[in-house]
């Protein structure tokens, strides 16, 4: 995570509601937007461009939405409106539908700009500075709290998870190289092995909830999270929200207004 | 082979984007009623086991295992959430979890987020929840039937929860759902069997190992003959209709966007296999497609059975 250490005590309410209003402009262009949607990544590099982070990097890192794309390709070969393409390879006869092709592709464009905005947000916020803010805006005090733990524990119990899988591998319950060699035991019992991990995690995670439990009610916890360790509230939070308008309002204006193809 | 139920922004329409994140927040204001009760084991350390315990379905999803050279077997907890900290506290966490993944990690999109709540908190673990306390209770409410329970709310979980994905991709107008759902049904019938292996064999573990834990967060209430005689229709039902997706789906479709995805390798696998094109021979047309979707699930429920019965042979020896 790639967050601005002076950022952790700061009001990030603004950074949230400036990354949900921009994906949502960018969802309610109709497809064959490309034009505005490339003016939305070009305002997603220049505010990135401001956080120190270069275009080239956001845009590597937008590339982990797409294997979702696979959900999209059967429209382009489904739909028998504006067929750009007909005719057979070996034994398929196949279409390829301009609507089609004009759906998946502004999915994709849209999945790609939506991840590096929520990138960008992660420079902007820290973590448990974006849980704070989401309890500003009303987020319940126990999910609140439980988003907050789970953020807070999660590296712990993720490397406690990767000791296990490196140990299962020593004893090779998993297979190694490049996958052709003999996997030990049946599929059953390979099933167990790892729901024996998944159980033995489970009995580590209770065990120190319970210790976290203990040191928490020894501190005079309440069991939800304090008002107390809130950042001061942002000043200028008014005028950043009319900013964010400004912007929510361009991108859907040039939805409108830019040709489509 | 990962479980594809994480739907990135760009893929949903914002109507329907709109509408499930109004159902999930209606749906997780239920939860946070129901655990904010008094009865419902209310104490200041409900939200840290709860967080901690978010922590711990996050880190469990690392854990998969080689089903065969390619395909491996996923872990995604929703209903080993729900049996370990009850449904509703167990739907909240696994709301959490997706919403972390979302904003942490760019798994899932922002407003798409409300629709794999949705699918995966609500149908996954809200859903799976119910189905296994109510067939554990059908059953008779012993610990190894709680747990086969528990497996079996786990592969309809991922089922129902790749069907759901399905149908709300379709209603936006990005997949062709005679197309998709069958595909999306296939492959997730197979990581489901995954899923529900892990969950029974997780559950078997801890119940051996520390019996205490389990049956001071895993209690369901004892129900009555004819309350158990409900849930029953009502699981019976809800299989039925899944059946009837994989009855209702277009075959030949499938077949030939399968070959174009590579889709066609995982569906070998699959125990529908059994009945080639969904139909069984000497049957015809759609009495032959809704009885192999029917046979298809008992086959796997059958399995499941025969499954669970080994893990608790292993778990009295």
């Amino acid at each position: 995570m790639i967050a601005d250490p002076r950022s952790i005590g700061r009001d990030a309410r603004a950074a949230v509601v400036t990354t949900i209003a921009f994906v949502t402009a960018v969802a309610l262009l109709p497809p064959g937007s490309y034009l505005a949607l490339i003016l939305a990544w070009l305002l997603l590099a220049f505010a990135g461009a401001l956080l120190g982070i270069g275009p080239g990097h956001l845009a590597r890192r937008g590339l982990v939405a797409l294997p979702f794309v696979v959900a999209a390709v059967p429209i382009v070969f489904l739909r028998s409106d504006e067929l750009l393409w007909a005719g057979t390879i070996g034994p398929l006869s196949l279409q390829v539908s301009g609507a089609g092709l004009r759906i998946a592709l502004t999915a994709l464009m849209k999945a790609w700009i939506s991840v590096q905005a929520s990138v960008l947000l992660l420079a902007l916020a820290s973590p448990p500075s974006i849980v704070t803010a989401l309890r500003r805006m009303r987020l319940p005090a126990v999910i609140a709290t439980s988003a907050g733990l789970t953020i807070r524990y999660l590296e712990i119990l993720r490397d406690e998870a990767r000791r296990m899988l490196r140990a299962r591998t020593a004893r090779s319950a998993s297979p190694v190289g490049d996958g052709r060699e003999r996997i030990g035991g049946t599929i059953s019992w390979r099933a167990r092995t790892t729901g024996s991990l998944v159980g033995s995690l489970f009995l580590r995670a209770y065990s120190r909830a319970q210790r976290v439990e203990d040191a928490a009610a020894s501190r005079g916890a309440t069991g939800s999270l304090s008002i107390g360790t809130m950042p001061a509230a942002d000043s200028r939070l008014t005028l950043k929200v009319f900013g964010v308008l400004l912007l929510v309002l361009i991108i859907t204006l040039s939805g409108a207004l830019l040709p489509r193809l | 082979m990962h479980p594809q139920l994480h739907i990135p922004d760009g893929f949903l329409s914002p109507q329907i984007s709109l509408l499930l994140w109004v159902a999930s927040a209606v749906l997780l204001g239920a939860a946070v009623r129901k655990t904010s009760r008094s009865d419902v084991q209310l104490n200041a350390s409900q939200p840290i086991l709860m967080g901690v315990l978010g922590a711990f379905i996050f880190a469990a999803q690392m854990f998969n295992f080689p089903v065969a050279t390619g395909t491996s077997g996923h872990l995604l907890g929703g209903v080993l959430a729900g049996f370990l900290l009850g449904p509703w506290a167990g739907t909240i966490v696994m709301a959490t979890v997706v919403g972390i993944q979302a904003l942490l990690f760019q798994d899932g999109g922002l407003l798409a987020l409300g629709a794999n709540m949705f699918n995966m908190g609500i149908i996954g673990t809200l859903g799976g929840s119910f189905i296994a306390r109510g067939i554990g209770t059908a059953l008779g409410g012993s610990r190894g039937v709680n747990i086969l329970g528990a497996g079996i709310a786990a592969w309809l979980a991922v089922v129902a929860a790749a069907g759901f994905t399905t149908l709300q991709l379709g209603l936006s107008g990005t997949t062709n759902v005679a197309v998709g759902l069958p595909a999306m049904l296939g492959v997730h019938a197979l990581i489901g069997i995954g899923e529900a292996m892990i969950t029974v064999a997780a559950l078997t573990f801890i119940a051996q190992t520390a019996p205490d834990i389990l049956s001071g967060v895993a209690s369901p209430p004892q129900a009555s003959p004819a309350r158990r005689l409900a849930t029953g229709l009502v699981i019976a039902g809800g299989v039925a209709s899944l059946a009837s997706l994989f009855a209702s789906a277009d075959p030949d479709g499938l077949e030939a966007v399968a070959e174009q995805l590579g889709f066609l390798n995982a569906g070998v696998a699959a125990p529908f296999e059994l009945f080639p094109d969904y139909t069984i021979p000497g049957l015809d047309g759609t009495t032959s497609t809704i009885a192999a979707g029917v046979l298809g699930i008992i086959v796997v429920i059958v399995l499941l059975l025969a499954f669970a019965r080994i893990a608790r042979s292993r778990a009295k020896s």
